[in-house]
Order: structure tokens, then C-alpha cells, then sequence
């Protein structure tokens, strides 16, 4: 039995809230956490967090930003309310893992010069020198990218633009993609940049269609550190997250941040629920994730094998597109994936359709967070993949009704664990030890 | 070197477009856009080193976390200096930051729009809460008109319990004025409130009108005769489904003060002149 300790739990993952109290003996605080009727959140802790130790459980899953906006609030009103101390802890850390550029149908992002504009007729200095009224506009535009203009044509609805990013309207044929709407985002109304994922395959037209300037490399906002200081601007005391993407992660905090890890579950699981598992191997789906692969397979003493995506060209014909190659030999072999995500399951399913190419007998899927957003669940269901593992720091519920294969892992008595530790100041590393 | 980039959130594209052609600028070339596991993403398609960055972004009602989230992004690429806004709830808000905070008031742009709309009448200023007094008082002396108050008890958010007007409105146009108007409970029990008192016609002039939930069939149905609102909110078809509603655009203020605080110049004079 713990003292002094609150346990707090957003919107995101009430029942991991609900298993992590019943495994410390402690009821779930009372709050209050809706939003208002413009769409603010609305936060109101009814347990008094004077002196308390407090911990607040929300994970990435879902609507992130509500929830990431919901965890800060509630930070910040345990902190005004004067907590001794308190601990955000993310199952699923928000915006851990983004890509350099949006996910492109095509394989590698290529950053090939735009055809609209010739090299020779743009410069540097391409915006007016003095904003004024009635100023002319920038010779290097052309006539589509008037705003006014393109407001005009372009209707308020999602998805249903031509194409239109940002006012640039995609002209030569060759990249046209048929606009299929985009599922909506409802009320969300806006122009230059419609509400749309950049993993839909159906729309890639309006990702396509946005070129930055002549002789500017475009590039994504990385918004990691700034989830990093939002949670320390709130008040967060502590940071406790699950498997993070980057280790390197922990660094842009200024205050303690305990990265777990969901290897020891998942290693239990390869021992107890895979028959011979001695013979089976352990397969990386990209390079990244070799680390975290070599870890289990020599701690079980298994073999090794790495699947590599080429982002070179092969031919000029198909240079768009990645291919994979495996390292190592999984002939007549149990595979089994091993990664820290699976969000599109893009990634996944073509390692395991690689594998069985390469006559792997069975593929096992051990990821420790399953997001599964957009067609994830569908694709796996039709994909060479025989079982999927993941744990459930993400609600994992609907899919698993979707989806025949998955099997779920709980996480809670990790945290739970860790949360006793942080409480009463006891080491966590024993935590990492498992082997 | 060193010009006016203006980028644009999601929320509010059509003010943004204003502002930039009140500037004689394109906006920056930027994208945001939804991951499918719904994290914010924004791709930077120009340059933005050494230039004086301004974001606009406004709240849309029903996407204002995902607007925040967008706009701290968008932000983090550069780090936030500056900030303007317009008629803050509460003006205390402007000393939490610790940056510079150039809270801009609609008042003279809604003093300019009283002049030309409602000047043979005999007004009142009416303020629809204890909060608002100062505000409404305000505008009230300005135009050299009398002022009342209607005092409300609010027994949960985004509910309205009873109200006492104070002050003499008998028939009289009566003005209600407020920052912000939301479900508009408020302000159709006020206007009602109003009515009741003896006013001939009441006429809301908010700033912020966010009209979130019911509030257009709440409008139509309430004794106002006019809702005046500005721009600052992506009004979206609204106009078209309450006739009642009249928008007084905010742009050339916003823009003024983008210039002003670009070239260095003092933006107080915003504080009592609206810009044509």
C-alpha cells in the first residue's frame, strides 16, 4: 500500500489507468475532463493534490493533440494546486517518431526541382522590397498562386479541392492522382491545406502538389523538443515513457525522464508462446530497429536477420520506389518482426511479405506500440503476417475485434511498478534487468 | 533580408489572405496537415532565417487543440518573440508572458461601425456581465451615451442563470457589447433581459464571435435584432444561415500591426484609430 500518492488519468487510456490502480491498491482520482463548447479543454481535479505525490497517466493514442493539450492542463492545475510533485507518464509518447518528410506512395521522398518554374527566372529576393498596399506581385508567381483568386474556385470542403496546396495547382499530367475525398475530419473547414494524412494512398495528389519555393529544400517542423518543453513548461516534475523511438529522446529533457522498456514482455512472450523459439530468428524490418532486435535475439540466444530498404534508384523506371532486401537466411525458419511501432503497418507487412517470399514457415509480429491508424488493421489482416503481438500502451480494444490476429500484452504492472519505485524513491533500474 | 514572412495555421485562411493583401505580400509557403495517427505535421517550403516571422492563427471552434498544437510548431521552428492579439478575455493575461504582448482592441473599429450604423438612434451601451462593465463603459464614454449592466448568475460553464438589469433602458436601441460570444446563451437571456426592461431594439457587437454548439438557432430565435461580430473567427457559412449577423472586418488593424511592429514603429495608435 502506497501513501500520499494520486493517480490522475486522462482521456486517452482510462482502462490502463484503471489496471495500474488495481495493481497498487489505490483508487483513480476523481476529475473532471471535457471539453467546453468551442472545443477548449476543460480540466477540474476533484481530489485535493496538496503535498501529494502525483502521477498522471495519458498515452498518444487517439486524438493526440486533446490529449497532449489535456495532459498539460492537468499538470499545470496539479502543480497550482500546490502537488509536491508531479509525474507525467506517457505510455505512448506524442510525436516521438516523425518522419523528415511526409510519407510518400512513391518510396523515397525525391526532392526533384520543380518544372513549373524555369531555373533562370526566379531570384533570391522574389518578395517585395517594401510591403505596401496595391504593390505588384511577385513577378516569379504565377497567377494560381493568388490567394483571392484561388479562394474563389476552391470549395470550403474536405478534400474536395483539385489538387490545390498552398495555391499551386498541379498541372502536368503525369502526377494527376485521382481526387478521391479524403475521409473528413469533421468541422474542420479549411483552404490551402485541407485536413488529409499523408499515409492516404487514395489522395496523394494534395501532398504532391506542395513544392516549396524555387531553391528551397523544403522540410518538416520536427516537433519533439517542443513536446519536451511543453511538458516541462507545465510543471512536469518526472517524465516516465515506454520504448521511446529515440533513446537519444531522454536528453532534451531538463528533468528526469525513465525510458522503460517493453523487451522483457516480449521476450516472455517469445519463450512461452512460440514453440522452439531456439530455432526460430529474430528479423529487423529496417535498419533502425537493429539495435532493439540484436538485444533480444542475444539475450535468447537466437539468430539475426535484417531487412534493409534501398532507397537507391535500381532502374529509371520503377526509381521511385524503395525495395527491400533481407540479410541473412530465414529459409524454412519462424520470423519474427521485431519493432518499437506500427502505425500504417506499411512498413510491417512488407517485411513480412519479403519473408515469405524468402519461404519463412511463420511470421510473428512483436511490436511494443500498435497505434494501427488509417487502414493498419485492414492491411494486416490481408498481409503474410500470421500473428501480431503489441502491447497495450495504446487502447488496443476495437482493434483487437478488427483484427484475428492480434494478441495484446499489459503493460500496467511495468508502470505500476515504476510508479511504486518513483514513489518511494527505490532504484527503477531493476526494472531494465530481466535477463 | 529581413522582410515580413506571414504564415498562415489552418484555422483561419481567410484572414490571413486580408491581412496579406492589405500587406501587398504572398503568404509563406507552408503545409500542415494530419499524420493518420493524428499528430500535426507542418512542412516549410521557404526560407524563414532572418526574416521577421508573423504566424496568424486563430481558434476555429472545434480544432483549437490541434490549432495550438499546429501554431507551437510552427512556432518552435523559430521561437515566439512577439505576440498580437486582440481584446484578451482578461488583460491580465498580457502579463504572463514573457515576451512582449500587443493586445489590440476592436473598440475603435466597433466605435466606427456604431457611428455609421446606429448614429440617429438613441443608444445604450448595456455590458451582459459584471466583467464586461469596463469594456462597455468605455465605448459608453466614447460616444458620450448612457450605459446599464445586467448582472447573471452562472451556476456551471456554458450555463446562464438569472439576470438583473441595471440601469435605464426604456426605449431606448440598446447595445450589447461583449468580448466573446460562445453557445450566446448569454446573450440571448440578455437580450431578452433588455427587453423585457423596455428597450425598443437590441443589438449585439461582440468581437470574438466563436458561435459554437446551438448558438445560430439560439440567435435566430432570440429578440436581437443584429449580432454584429468580427472577423478574428473563421465565420465559415454562418452568415448565410443567421441573417441577423453582421461581420466588421479586423484585417486592416491586424495588418497595421504587423507593419508597425515590423518597421519599429509605436502600435498605440491602434489603440484609438482603426484603419480604413
Amino acid at each position: 500500500m502506497v501513501r500520499n500518492i494520486v493517480i490522475l488519468g486522462g482521456n486517452s487510456h482510462p482502462a490502463l489507468t484503471e489496471n495500474i490502480c488495481n495493481i497498487l491498491g489505490l483508487p483513480v482520482s476523481n476529475r473532471i475532463l471535457t471539453k467546453f463548447s468551442v472545443g477548449e479543454t476543460r480540466c477540474e481535479i476533484k481530489d485535493s493534490v496538496r503535498g501529494k505525490d502525483v502521477f498522471i497517466i495519458q498515452s498518444g493514442g487517439g486524438s493526440v493533440n486533446d490529449h497532449l493539450m489535456e495532459l498539460c492542463i492537468m499538470i499545470s492545475a496539479c502543480k497550482t494546486g500546490s502537488a509536491k510533485r508531479v509525474t507525467a507518464v506517457l505510455p505512448l509518447f506524442p510525436y516521438s517518431r516523425q518522419p523528415d518528410l511526409p510519407y510518400n506512395k512513391a518510396g523515397a521522398p525525391l526532392s526533384k526541382p520543380p518544372t513549373e518554374v524555369p531555373k533562370d527566372k526566379y531570384t533570391f529576393e522574389s518578395v517585395p522590397a517594401t510591403p505596401a498596399p496595391g504593390i505588384d506581385k511577385t513577378p516569379s508567381f504565377n497567377k494560381d498562386t493568388d490567394m483571392s483568386r484561388m479562394m474563389s474556385r476552391t470549395s470550403l470542403t474536405n478534400g474536395a479541392g483539385h489538387g490545390l496546396v498552398n495555391g499551386l495547382s498541379r498541372t502536368n499530367s503525369e502526377n494527376v492522382v485521382d481526387p478521391t475525398p479524403a475521409p473528413a475530419r469533421p468541422g474542420l473547414t479549411t483552404l490551402q491545406t485541407q485536413s488529409f494524412t499523408t499515409h492516404d494512398l487514395q489522395n496523394p495528389a494534395l501532398i504532391n502538389t506542395f513544392q516549396a519555393k524555387p531553391g528551397y529544400k523544403r522540410w518538416v517542423a520536427q516537433a519533439g523538443t517542443l513536446v519536451a518543453d511543453l511538458l516541462t513548461c507545465a510543471g512536469a516534475d518526472h517524465v516516465v515513457a515506454l520504448d521511446l523511438h529515440d533513446p537519444q529522446y531522454q536528453g532534451f529533457f531538463d528533468i528526469p525522464m525513465d525510458n522503460l522498456y517493453g523487451r522483457p514482455l516480449l521476450q516472455r512472450y517469445i519463450q512461452q508462446n512460440i514453440p522452439d523459439f531456439k530455432e526460430a530468428v529474430i528479423v529487423s524490418p529496417d535498419a533502425g530497429g537493429a539495435k532493439r532486435a540484436t538485444a533480444i535475439a542475444d539475450s535468447l540466444g537466437m539468430e539475426f536477420a535484417l531487412i534493409h530498404k534501398e532507397r537507391r534508384p535500381t532502374r529509371i523506371t520503377d526509381r521511385q520506389n524503395a525495395t527491400m532486401m533481407l540479410v541473412g537466411n530465414v529459409a524454412n525458419r519462424v520470423c519474427i518482426l521485431i519493432d518499437d511501432l506500427v502505425d500504417t503497418a506499411n512498413t510491417i507487412t512488407r517485411a513480412a511479405k519479403l519473408l515469405r517470399k524468402e519461404r519463412a514457415t511463420t511470421v510473428y509480429a512483436l511490436i511494443t506500440h500498435g497505434v494501427f491508424s488509417g487502414d493498419a488493421i485492414q492491411r494486416i489482416n490481408l498481409s503474410a503476417i500470421d500473428k501480431i503481438v503489441v502491447t497495450n500502451s495504446v487502447p488496443q480494444d476495437q482493434h483487437r475485434r478488427l483484427c484475428p490476429k492480434l494478441d495484446v500484452l499489459d503493460v500496467s504492472p511495468i508502470f505500476a511498478e515504476a510508479i511504486r519505485r518513483i514513489h518511494h524513491g527505490e532504484s527503477i533500474s531493476v526494472l531494465f534487468q530481466y535477463d | 533580408m529581413n522582410e515580413i514572412k506571414l504564415l498562415s495555421g489552418n484555422s483561419h485562411p481567410v484572414l490571413a489572405t486580408l491581412v496579406a493583401n492589405r500587406l501587398g505580400i504572398e503568404i509563406a509557403k507552408t503545409m500542415s496537415l494530419n499524420y493518420s495517427n493524428q499528430e500535426t505535421s507542418v512542412s516549410i517550403g521557404e526560407s524563414v532565417r532572418d526574416e521577421d516571422v508573423f504566424i496568424l492563427q486563430s481558434t476555429s471552434p472545434g480544432d483549437i487543440n490541434d490549432g495550438l498544437m499546429e501554431l507551437l510548431i510552427m512556432i518552435h521552428t523559430a521561437g515566439c518573440n512577439h505576440v498580437i492579439t486582440m481584446d484578451l478575455h482578461a488583460s491580465q493575461i498580457q502579463g504572463f508572458f514573457n515576451v512582449p504582448v500587443d493586445n489590440l482592441y476592436a473598440e475603435p473599429s466597433v466605435l466606427r461601425w456604431i457611428r455609421e450604423n446606429l448614429s440617429g438612434e438613441d443608444i445604450v451601451i448595456v455590458s451582459p456581465d459584471a466583467g464586461g462593465a469596463k469594456r462597455a463603459t468605455s465605448i459608453a464614454d466614447r460616444l458620450d451615451r448612457g450605459f446599464a449592466l445586467i448582472h447573471k448568475e452562472r451556476p456551471r460553464p456554458n450555463v446562464v442563470g438569472r439576470m438583473v438589469l441595471v440601469g435605464d433602458v426604456v426605449g431606448k436601441v440598446a447595445i450589447l457589447v461583449d468580448d466573446m460570444a460562445d453557445t450566446c446563451g448569454t446573450l440571448a437571456k440578455a437580450a431578452t433581459t433588455v427587453k423585457e426592461n423596455g428597450a425598443r431594439e437590441v443589438i449585439a457587437i461582440v468581437t470574438h464571435g466563436i458561435l459554437s454548439g446551438d448558438a445560430i438557432n439560439i440567435l435566430n430565435n432570440s429578440c436581437l435584432s443584429q449580432i454584429v461580430v468580427t472577423n478574428t473567427v473563421p465565420l465559415g457559412n454562418k452568415e448565410k444561415l443567421c441573417k441577423k449577423l453582421r461581420v466588421i472586418d479586423v484585417s486592416p488593424t491586424l495588418a497595421e500591426a504587423i507593419r508597425r511592429t515590423h518597421n519599429g514603429e509605436s502600435v498605440s495608435f491602434l489603440f484609438n484609430h482603426a484603419p480604413t
